[in-house]
């Protein structure tokens, strides 16, 4: 087996140890910097992909950290559903930073963007192990140094809305992290086990000794996941950090940071507590309903709003409730809907907020109203945009069809109508929103008359790939639909 | 009386929710941003002393192995974890009071409320 045994450390070690040179790097010369950075993501989805074909050929791969067995040692876990996001996550990651190499030279101060690629790699380093962690303290402590991570990608661009938008995110999510590693002292209490494979085995028997400590535990991380993700009533922290931030940091931020960790919570839901549990209280129903009304908010309140970016960060708060629609439907075609709209999100905002980029660094303009015929000078940008926003609404032939497909063939198939005519109604809500701008960017005559700066052609190349992208998973979707469901059968 | 019995045996479980709930209430509610990193520790500090006391049992000893003794030990685990934990929650408060300093730089003002006045005033 040789090096490959340790692929799955690898992934995750590699990009911590890039982190802490590429700022040496950086002292010669930000290319080699940022050559460090590529290679290294580059490298991580290497391994993953090779993982992913191990992983089909001869099944899930157990990697004990030290040698150390578990319960005592920590232990990761790759599964295909695991390494579906971790590609998600890292392809995601490679592409943004692409993007951000010349978009960044404009938003940020020259002396930091060093430091950017250092915070940039431990983020993307430390997703890869909240996906990858088979552990709860370990999941505990990566969830901190994304969080710190996070917020740093934001708080970097030394303004005053970064700086209060970052505090306030992470306030919210030290919150978070409290009620989480609360939840895990009640699991621990009960079980004495931190392994997820061995607390699934423990808590369905002490489940019937010590139930309230679990109901506990399980409200905790409701909450607890619910604030870092977004769920509806937990999501005031996110328009103002998803706005204000540079938009490479927004579409990372929107397009990736948000899912990890509604994957977290599917995987607590799923692969932690015992099937018992999810019987015997309606959490999926909390679930299902918190994310009917973030679906419908999230666009409500985004019609409200004027700034671009702004609309943007509240649409994501209606998106990512699909995907805790997906897991709440507890229905194996759901969540193959809800994991198909983490990939196909992941790339349309993560697009969207690239756009909305452009025209800032070409023209300066924010203001939703402003972009009137603007379609007519940045024709790239606007046609990416367009094509983003029928995947938001679901128009046929892009992406974002498949996954509410999905969402809403299950909802059917075990009876919930309502579900269905939510997903309607929140998809004609978002086309209420997108498209004037879409329109109005085309149709109206009016001359832009803001100066143009020209756009490298790095980020525009970025864009069509993402265009690209979001046109072949409206279409050709056996592969990744075929890939899910063998992934899921494991979890049923 | 049972219920009372088990309260009053496991009085610091009592008291680290007590911590838990006084920390997130300031967290949330007070306008003072150092107040809130205080609260938040506080709420880090509860958690921490919940966790290390689920590793006591009553007459439990230091997990130090003395041959040919047969001792009652103290699960040494959470101990470990919390070490960790408390790192965490170190690097987090350095890094919120960093971004006070600078927020203070900009406004001369910890207080949220006096912020927001002050940008609604522009």
């Amino acid at each position: 087996m040789g090096v490959s045994e340790h692929f799955p450390a690898l992934i995750v070690v590699i990009f911590f140890i890039t982190a802490f040179i590429s700022p040496l790097l950086y002292r010669w010369g930000r290319k080699f910097s940022a050559a460090l950075v590529i290679v290294t993501i580059a490298a991580a989805l290497g391994m993953t992909v090779s993982l992913l074909v191990t992983v089909q050929q001869a099944g899930t791969v157990f990697y004990h950290m030290g040698g150390w067995p578990p319960p005592w040692g920590i232990e990761f876990k790759a599964d295909p559903l695991r390494l579906f996001m971790l590609l998600v996550v890292i392809s995601v990651s490679l592409w943004i930073f692409i993007f951000a190499l010349r978009d960044l030279q404009h938003e940020l101060k020259k002396r930091v963007i060093g430091w950017y690629y250092t915070l940039y790699s431990i983020l993307v380093g430390s997703m890869a192990g909240i996906v990858l962690t088979n552990d709860l303290f370990n999941l505990f402590v990566l969830m901190e140094i994304c969080a710190i991570s996070a917020c740093a990608i934001i708080s970097i661009k030394e303004d005053r809305e970064c700086l209060e938008a970052s505090f306030k995110y992470l306030i919210l999510s030290a919150m978070g992290t409290g009620c989480f590693l609360l939840g895990v002292v009640m699991l621990y209490m009960a079980t004495g086990y931190l392994n997820y494979s061995f607390l699934h085995l423990e808590l369905a028997e002490a489940f019937n000794y010590y139930p309230r400590n679990i109901f506990t535990a399980a409200a905790l991380f409701i909450v607890a996941f619910g604030t870092k993700a977004a769920l509806f009533p937990l999501h005031v922290w996110l328009p103002d950090a998803h706005a204000s931030a540079p938009s490479p940091s927004s579409a990372m931020l929107s397009g990736v940071v948000i899912k990890i960790y509604a994957f977290a919570l599917f995987l607590m839901f799923y692969e932690v507590f015992p099937r018992t549990l999810l019987e015997a209280i309606p959490l999926n129903e909390i679930i299902l309903w918190l994310a009917a009304l973030g679906t419908l908010f999230g666009s409500i309140f985004a019609m409200l709003q004027s700034d671009l970016k702004k609309m943007l960060a509240f649409s994501s708060i209606g998106q990512i409730a699909y995907i805790f629609m997906g897991i709440g439907l507890n229905h194996e075609s759901a969540l193959v809907g809800g994991f198909y709209h983490i990939m196909v999100h992941a790339v349309t905002k993560a697009m969207l907020f690239m756009a909305a980029g452009v025209i800032i660094y070409s023209t300066g303009v924010r203001d939703i109203k402003k972009l009137a015929g603007i379609g007519r000078v940045l024709p790239i940008t606007m046609i990416a945009f367009t094509i983003g926003s029928a995947s938001m609404v679901g128009i046929p032939g892009t992406g974002g069809l498949i996954s509410k497909w999905f969402l809403a063939i299950s909802a059917l198939e075990i009876g919930r109508p309502v579900f269905v005519i939510v997903i309607l109604a929140s998809s004609l809500l978002n086309a209420i929103y997108y498209m004037p701008i879409v329109i109005n960017a085309f149709m109206q005559q009016e001359d832009f008359k803001k100066d143009i700066k020209p756009v490298p052609r790095v980020m525009l190349a970025c864009l069509v790939i993402g265009m690209i992208f979001i046109v072949i998973s409206g279409f050709y979707t056996t592969p990744v639909v075929t890939l899910l469901e063998q992934a899921l059968a494991l979890y049923f | 009386m049972e219920t009372l019995g088990g309260i009053i045996d496991n009085y610091y479980y009592m008291v680290a929710v007590i911590l838990f709930v006084i920390g997130m209430y300031t967290m949330l509610t007070h306008s003072n941003m150092i107040k809130k990193v205080i609260a938040m520790n506080i709420m880090d500090a509860s958690v921490f002393l919940m966790f290390v006391s689920v590793g006591y049992a009553h007459g439990s000893q230091a997990p130090i192995i003395r041959e040919g003794a047969e001792i009652f030990y103290a699960n040494p685990l959470p101990g470990a974890l919390i070490l960790t934990g408390i790192v965490v929650a170190v690097s987090v408060t350095a890094y919120a009071l960093s971004l006070i300093v600078k927020i203070y730089r900009y406004y001369d003002t910890c207080d949220y409320d006096e912020i927001c006045e002050i940008r609604s005033q522009e």
